[in-house]
């Protein structure tokens, strides 16, 4: 049935993206001399859980050595605050400062703040302080994140009330399921659909794929999307999110990989590597 | 047998939705909307054929009708159809072990239904019960299914409750149909099963029939789906918006169930 599931995605991401398929470069094309800017995925790309994957740390460093190519780590959390994030990735031996990470709950903040809004904050606890200071009062909005303690009935309620009321509505992501330790479980997106559906109101999903988000993560680095690559293990969120604005997807096979991942979208990635530290090969070779 | 002419149409059968129509929602199981328990007497009295047609799943049968005579309405339970005898049903025919999110005051009526091993989901309005952890127990045994099927008690998205709107069962089928890629087998209203089981209770054909309800999509709309006409009542969870909905226009809106008995009545063969 996954397998069914993820086909039916695939079909209809390929069917909405058709129009695109041409303008976008083919996997043959020879990766470019002017890249600019490297976003990399956390979780399964750079590590699974606390391990670096196989020579992530060193080339990480030789990438860094680039002064010409500026680095961002995008992630879709909805519970770690950059911070979290910084701790993991320092423990586990990467060189990372805190604005070189961009998450879903980042893009959450900017538009926060962008909009003026007062959310109705449905997020996990670890995660409040990416919204330090964000006025809550009276909210004008409703912002959705994976919360399992604020997913129950009387929280759903009140967040329904205020989208009735002309709140709008924010998901960090939108993603079906995770995994956790005892199998499967609900990820943000099964909430947001209900809130959705009661009221007919859309949400703005802020994570990746969302093209706003890759956009967002570059902002500042003085450069286009053609001149950035995406480095991820998630085919869709990663990759083809990526490449629709432009960018150039490098999949690596590690974390959530399986098999045959680059035939699900159209066009395929830019290129297939074994893991990280090859594909940041790849990135150099081509300069 | 005595008929109406009503919304162009020879109107001999009455189907009734309950909570928002017969009474308002709250403690004890509510109130009687002002005039509804007489409006119902006036049509028995004048030989229309009622029944009740009801998504009520967070009380079994038999308590939803003892409130409502306490409250002084003159009802026979077997004339009053919520889906959950209707979902017993279903499994006992197609041979189906359930796992339940529903209602614990409601799960008498399930009683006698194996549910040892589940092969399917029953989702209905488990209000307090639906947490992420009981939501996630019904996602899982979904995932492990081969052929997944998911059972949805009504598909509404909203109601009433003591003064507040409160989602509803359908909004968490949407969550769970979201996650799975299932496509929910809704047993209640809107479904044209749940609403041919009531026509043929009472031998009634869909244009002789109309169904007066306070869900513009769930009765209204469901109703008019399957041939009948659909009146929509102004309590219960009606909100202003909902006579200008983009997809349902009702056969007839009126302030409330005596309204519409008093606009039948007037217009009897």
């Amino acid at each position: 049935m996954f397998h069914f599931i993820h086909r039916l995605q695939v079909l209809k991401s390929v069917c909405s993206r058709f129009v695109q398929v041409r303008s976008i470069g083919s996997r043959f094309e020879k990766m470019s001399g002017d890249i600019k800017a490297v976003l990399i995925d956390l979780s399964g790309t750079l590590h699974v859980e606390s391990d670096p994957t196989p020579g992530a740390v060193d080339a990480l460093k030789r990438l860094r050595q680039q002064k010409d190519i500026k680095v961002k780590f995008v992630t879709n959390t909805t519970k770690e605050s950059k911070a979290v994030l910084m701790r993991r990735l320092l423990k586990i031996g990467f060189d990372v400062s805190e604005e070189d990470v961009f998450t879903s709950l980042s893009a959450a903040r900017q538009l926060v703040d962008a909009q003026n809004l007062r959310p109705y904050l449905l997020v996990d606890e670890k995660a409040m302080e990416d919204f330090e200071g964000v006025p809550q009062e009276d909210p004008n909005s409703v912002v959705v994140g994976l919360a399992p303690d604020r997913m129950n009935y009387e929280d759903l309620n009140t967040a329904m009330r205020l989208l009735q009321s002309g709140a709008s509505l924010i998901a960090i992501h939108k993603a079906k399921y995770y995994r956790r330790s005892d199998g499967l479980a609900l990820g943000p997106g099964p909430f947001v659909c209900a809130l959705e559906f009661a009221t007919g109101v859309s949400a703005h999903v802020v994570g990746k794929p969302s093209e706003n988000f890759f956009l967002s993560a570059i902002a500042g680095l003085d450069c286009r999307p053609e001149e950035c690559v995406m480095i991820g293990d998630d085919v869709s969120d990663d990759i083809h999110g990526a490449q629709t604005i432009g960018m150039k997807g490098i999949l690596v096979k590690t974390g959530k990989y399986r098999d045959g991942d680059q035939d699900k979208i159209s066009p395929p990635p830019h290129r297939v590597c074994a893991d990280f530290a090859h594909a940041v090969e790849e990135v150099l070779s081509g300069l | 047998m005595p008929s109406s002419t009503f919304a162009g149409r020879n109107i001999k059968y009455v189907v009734l939705d309950i909570t928002g129509v017969l009474k308002e929602s709250g403690p004890g199981g509510g109130h009687a909307i002002s005039g509804s328990i007489d409006a119902i007497k006036r049509l028995y009295k004048n030989g229309f054929q009622v029944r009740f047609c009801t998504n009520e799943t967070v009380m079994t049968r038999h308590t939803l009708v003892q409130q409502l005579k306490n409250m002084g309405f003159v009802i026979d339970e077997i004339k009053v159809f919520p889906p959950i005898p209707a979902v017993c049903k279903v499994l006992s025919d197609r041979k189906l072990r359930p796992h339940l999110l529903v209602h614990p005051d409601s799960l008498q009526d399930f009683e006698g239904v194996d549910c040892s091993n589940p092969n399917c989901v029953v989702l209905g309005d488990a209000t307090e019960q639906f947490s992420y952890e009981n939501l996630n127990k019904a996602f899982q045994c979904l995932m492990q299914l081969e052929k997944p099927i998911l059972f949805s008690l009504g598909k509404g998205k909203y109601y009433q409750e003591k003064g507040n709107l409160v989602l509803d069962v359908g909004s968490y089928t949407a969550a769970l149909e979201y996650a799975t890629g299932v496509t929910a087998e809704i047993v209640g209203k809107p479904s044209p099963t749940f609403f041919g089981a009531v026509l043929q209770d009472m031998g009634a054909t869909a244009s002789e029939t109309v169904m007066v309800g306070d869900d513009i999509v769930s009765d209204v709309g469901g109703a008019q789906a399957c041939g009948m006409a659909g009146v929509l009542v102004r309590t219960g969870k009606f909100r202003p918006r909902d006579e200008n909905h983009p997809n349902v226009k009702p056969d007839a809106i009126v302030d409330n169930l005596a309204q519409f008995v008093d606009n039948l009545l007037a217009n009897m063969a």
